[in-house]
């Protein structure tokens, strides 16, 4: 009778650090985050409870204008799942063909990944400078002058602006997952499906693809939930600017934490963005086990 | 001999301990990085203070402006690991951290006797709450108006204009000449303040403004209407940089001085810059004429004292760190003053040589007949960012004067 209870025991005592670091690190900070969330509090003063009353000024006051900041991430969410993960897919498929310079071009696609978002920024804010910046010289080499724009500071094109990089910064983080994958692969079922006559891109479509879904789902989840949270290259590129049109909910989080000194209001959008990545994660993983 | 050796070695190690054990430290945060316009006068008022001072070790941690908003905040909201002294805006910026509950700030009242015949009490209005002082003002800023004199005298004017009526003929000069009128930083909201706010109390004068930063008068004032209708004006006209959306003000002020603009409205801490430049002499200091002279005068103006210095309630001796803030500010004043970065708060040397540039604005200020804080600095952290929010739309042309006096009266109350 000891023995199952001692080894019970065991369990729980080893466990127990971990559990302790899980609930200290994740869990706490997400309760106290939505405990702010129901106050009045601008961080210094003593925090006052108005219950729901900072969740409904979320959604209906026009000076923060949430439904803007939402909108910009699902857009972002949107062309990552769409664009980057795409492109991704088709990268890791060219490089897992044995090509010659293989690792080369790993490296030089994965690069972008481990450089600072603060030094790609810097790099795209010149190549979008309206006078000296490499985009607009290009078109005015080409002859199409009328086409240049102030790319960072228009209201119409800042977002678009803002995606090339964010977009094109991660392809080689979900490239190389998708490439870990595919070399994970048994050899023989490629082998198989080419003796029986398939094409390279049947086999890419018909056995690689189904094969690497769970990878396929992981970065689908990096992707969406990465958009909801994304952060470090808006607000290096513009800060949200010009005018919120490239507002996106964690600048606007900043601004209302440390600009406006609303902590309680701060603490909402944190805890709106937690579920959202919550939900979304959940979807993914129930549209991939549907299609199971 | 080896031993000698070893011992003479012991006793050096011994004796490099004893002043460590004796010094004093306090730990200083500003924002005046190495590119700051006040980065050498801070090093000089270290030096200075830590010679009159032996044994006592200042240990000066500068961060770049917008990041140092957020450390002091977060440092103050969780009430640790704060420094001994550390560089302050006045008015509301300090006001949060002094009305916190407890008070993140020592109250300097007590010590302010000693330096009162240096520091007159007018000066110290915006770093005082109910009457005490919080803080030590060491520099005053206000909005100038730069104008590079060569440029006007390509477009046939040889003053900067005196009336709303000449400035806008002047700017249609400018224009037909092929120089842009005004540089300014679209990407930087404080920056399109520096030209509204001069309008704003040029429209409907200094005690007014004052009402409806503080609440007392609404923000839907024809005076105010009339402002954001002139400064959209500029705007439709042509009369800012076109680029100005995607410029930063350290590039627009660059731009300035090497002859890509007429004017550029911004802080008197530019007189530095301006004065350093190979052609100094073409600029000159003046002011945004009257936009409605039965309201208000030339000298009413957009600034006044605000950088500031103030001791954290946490510090372990505040009788030193009171004394260093001080003797800090003052010395911080004085050579501001000399390098042109900006006009002192402290009775300034009579002697010292400033340039043309500063002697200028020296005059200016002591024109002033009346003076309001720039808005971010004067409204609390909220309302000043809805300020700024409203600022930006109507110089995008996203909302027009009426809908900028009506929505900003809204969102305040």
């Amino acid at each position: 009778m000891k023995r199952p209870f001692s080894y019970k025991l065991n369990i729980f005592l080893f466990l127990l650090p971990a559990l302790i670091l899980f609930l200290g690190v994740l869990i706490a900070p997400i309760v106290m985050s939505f405990v702010y969330s129901l106050m009045d509090w601008n961080g210094l003063s003593t925090p006052t409870y108005i219950g729901f009353k900072n969740y409904v000024e979320l959604f209906t006051s026009r000076s923060i204008n949430i439904s803007r900041a939402l909108q910009n991430a699902m857009l972002l969410a949107v062309l990552s799942v769409c664009i980057q993960l795409p492109f991704a897919l088709i990268l890791a498929l060219k490089l897992s063909q044995h090509i010659k310079g293989e690792r080369w071009y790993l490296a030089i696609f994965f690069m972008p990944v481990l450089i600072s978002s603060v030094v790609i920024g810097q790099l795209w804010i010149k190549v979008y400078n309206p006078e000296y910046g490499v985009l607009n010289a290009l078109l005015r080499s080409l002859g199409l002058d009328s086409w240049t724009r102030i790319w960072l500071g228009d209201k119409n094109t800042a977002m678009g602006a803002c995606l090339v990089p964010i977009l094109w910064q991660y392809v080689g983080y979900h490239m190389l997952l998708m490439y870990a994958g595919i070399k994970g692969m048994p050899a023989e079922l490629n082998e198989a499906a080419m003796l029986d006559g398939c094409t390279p891109a049947q086999v890419s479509w018909y056995i690689i693809i189904p094969y690497i879904r769970p990878i396929l789902r992981v970065s689908v989840i990096f992707a969406v939930t990465g958009s909801l949270k994304s952060f470090d290259m808006i607000y290096v590129l513009t800060n949200g600017g010009p005018m919120h049109a490239t507002e996106l909910p964690s600048t606007l989080m900043i601004n209302l934490l440390f600009l406006r000194n609303r902590y309680g209001m701060g603490s909402t959008i944190a805890v709106m963005l937690i579920v959202l990545c919550f939900v979304f994660a959940l979807l993914i993983n129930l549209a991939f086990k549907e299609e199971k | 001999m080896k031993k000698l050796l070893a011992l003479a070695v012991a006793a050096m190690m011994l004796l490099s301990l004893v002043p460590a054990f004796a010094e004093e430290t306090l730990t200083l945060w500003s924002i005046a990085v190495e590119s700051d316009s006040s980065y050498q006068s801070f090093i000089d008022a270290i030096a200075a203070f830590e010679e009159a001072h032996p044994g006592v070790k200042i240990v000066h941690e500068p961060t770049q402006n917008e990041q140092y908003k957020t450390k002091i905040k977060a440092a103050m909201n969780a009430f640790s690991d704060l420094p001994d002294i550390f560089f302050t805006w006045g008015m509301s910026f300090l006001g949060d951290f002094v009305n916190a509950e407890p008070s993140r700030v020592l109250c300097l009242e007590d010590y302010y006797p000693a330096y009162e015949a240096e520091l007159a009490r007018n000066m110290c209005a915006n770093a005082s709450y109910d009457g005490k002082l919080y803080g030590v003002p060491y520099t005053m800023s206000m909005v100038v108006l730069f104008a590079n004199m060569d440029l006007l005298a390509q477009a046939g004017w040889d003053h900067i204009p005196e009336t709303y009526e000449d400035m806008q003929k002047c700017c249609d000069d400018l224009l037909a000449a092929g120089i842009t009128p005004f540089g300014v930083s679209g990407k930087e909201t404080w920056c399109l303040t520096e030209y509204l706010e001069p309008l704003m109390i040029k429209s409907v004068g200094t005690q007014k403004l004052i009402d409806i930063y503080e609440g007392r008068a609404s923000w839907n004032d024809e005076g105010i209407i009339a402002a954001v209708d002139a400064f959209q004006d500029m705007v439709k006209k042509g009369y800012f940089d076109p680029n100005a959306a995607a410029l930063g003000n350290d590039e627009v002020k660059n731009n300035f001085i090497a002859g890509k603009y007429a004017f550029y409205q911004n802080g008197s801490w530019n007189c530095g810059d301006i004065s350093k430049s190979e052609n100094a002499a073409s600029f000159k200091a003046g002011l945004f004429p009257v936009l409605n002279p039965d309201n208000a005068s030339l000298y009413e103006l957009i600034g006044g004292p605000n950088n500031t210095l103030a001791v954290a309630v946490t510090t372990e001796n505040p009788e030193l760190a009171a004394t260093a803030a001080f003797e800090l500010g003052r010395a911080m004043s004085d050579a501001d003053y000399k390098s042109g970065a900006n006009l002192p708060c402290w009775a300034a040397d009579p002697e010292a040589q400033v340039s043309d540039l500063v002697a200028q604005v020296v005059e200016i200020a002591n024109n002033a007949v009346g003076m309001v804080l720039f808005g971010d600095n004067f409204l609390s952290a909220d309302a000043a960012n809805t300020y700024l929010d409203y600022v930006q739309q109507a110089y995008f042309l996203a909302l027009n004067a009426n809908e900028f006096a009506e929505g900003i009266d809204a969102d305040m109350k």
